[in-house]
């Protein structure tokens, strides 16, 4: 079903939050609309003067998402059938993207090669373990 | 609320002492997600793994400011945001707006970075409590939907509040009549304004519950 931008919708995509086709979709229409960059701006300035939403709470602290193990049971197919319906909405209609980002990794972590991701941890570790030691 | 889970509360005093082996079981246990998360708007694996890379270094200057009544992989997914959303502006890809306090990259800068302390801290200080008092009431709710197996209720209030859809449409994509829909709504918000109330939060910052 086809939707008009929400306010939710706008919060989320300030947050990076939204699936990413929706992100793609708002960044076009920004480009053509300047009210819609206002809106933007206003958003800004209503966080800045402390006013909060409930949508944007919900979302940062990811209090409906279901637990990784689930979402590994829900890969595996062993979820009941009504958690598995939720499960599928989250993911599909309200487009969680942080729980599609964990789906995506579950899907394919077994299917990449090990040098691959041994290789891109080393990577991270080094380049950020000078950091860590500093604090000792 | 969802507080730190002991493991990774445990994980995190490590890495606060300074064990590589700890920082090494966390950059194991997130980066692919965290990678998952950052690719698709990127296109790009190489861009990607950049990004995740400042996000490490993200947390890591950040430990000191880390709250353990946060947990730790929704932290890192903020600091990934921040970061994607820092290489989307480079990129130009991502219109420069006005700057709000809560969504400044600067957070995940050292803390001895200069930073004044200001009134606008000392605001987001408060703002926090409010927040963390709105996430105990929203919690408490959602779990009760949990416990009780209410996945349509629970589906339809997420949403009217996180994708922020009217009513009719709420009830189209979940095939509940409007009025049911309706009573959830209320129903919802009168619980979060009786809260409200009763920890003696400020109602103007939640204007939604006081909306028609």
């Amino acid at each position: 079903m086809a939707h008009k931008l929400t306010h939710a919708d706008l919060e989320a995509y300030l947050d990076e939050a939204l699936p990413v086709e929706a992100m793609a979709a708002i960044e076009a229409a920004l480009r053509a609309d300047a009210k819609l960059v206002q809106q933007l701006a206003a958003i800004n300035g209503r966080r800045d003067a402390g006013v909060h939403s409930l949508g944007e709470i919900w979302r940062r602290h990811r209090l409906s998402c279901p637990a990784r193990e689930q979402l590994g049971n829900y890969l595996l197919g062993v979820l009941d059938n009504d958690a598995a319906g939720f499960v599928k909405f989250h993911l599909e209609v309200s487009g969680c993207r942080t729980c599609l980002a964990n789906l995506d990794d579950l899907k394919t972590r077994n299917t990449l090669s090990p040098d691959v991701v041994d290789g891109r941890r080393k990577k991270y570790f080094q380049s950020s373990a000078g950091h860590l030691s500093s604090r000792r | 609320m969802c507080p730190l889970a002991p493991s990774d509360q445990l994980l995190v005093t490590r890495i606060r002492n300074g064990e590589p082996e700890a920082w090494n079981e966390l950059i194991a246990r997130f980066e692919g997600r965290l990678l998952a998360f950052v690719e698709g708007r990127l296109g790009r694996r190489t861009a990607g793994e950049d990004v995740v890379q400042e996000t490490f270094l993200g947390f890591l200057t950040s430990l000191p400011n880390f709250e353990d009544s946060r947990p730790l992989e929704s932290y890192l997914f903020s600091i990934a945001a921040h970061k994607l959303t820092d290489h989307l502006r480079r990129e130009g890809r991502r219109p420069t707006l006005p700057m709000a306090v809560g969504s400044s990259s600067s957070q995940w800068e050292p803390p001895d970075s200069a930073r004044p302390v200001s009134s606008l801290m000392r605001s987001g200080e408060r703002k926090h409590l409010e927040e963390d008092a709105m996430v105990a009431a929203l919690a408490d709710q959602i779990e009760r939907l949990r416990g009780r197996g209410e996945w349509d209720k629970l589906a339809c209030l997420e949403l009217l509040f996180v994708r922020g859809w009217a009513n009719r449409n709420v009830a189209a994509e979940l095939g509940m009549t409007e009025q049911r829909v309706a009573n959830f709504k209320f129903e919802f918000i009168a619980r979060l304004r009786t809260l409200v109330k009763k920890q003696g939060l400020p109602e103007d910052v939640f204007p939604e519950l006081h909306e028609e």
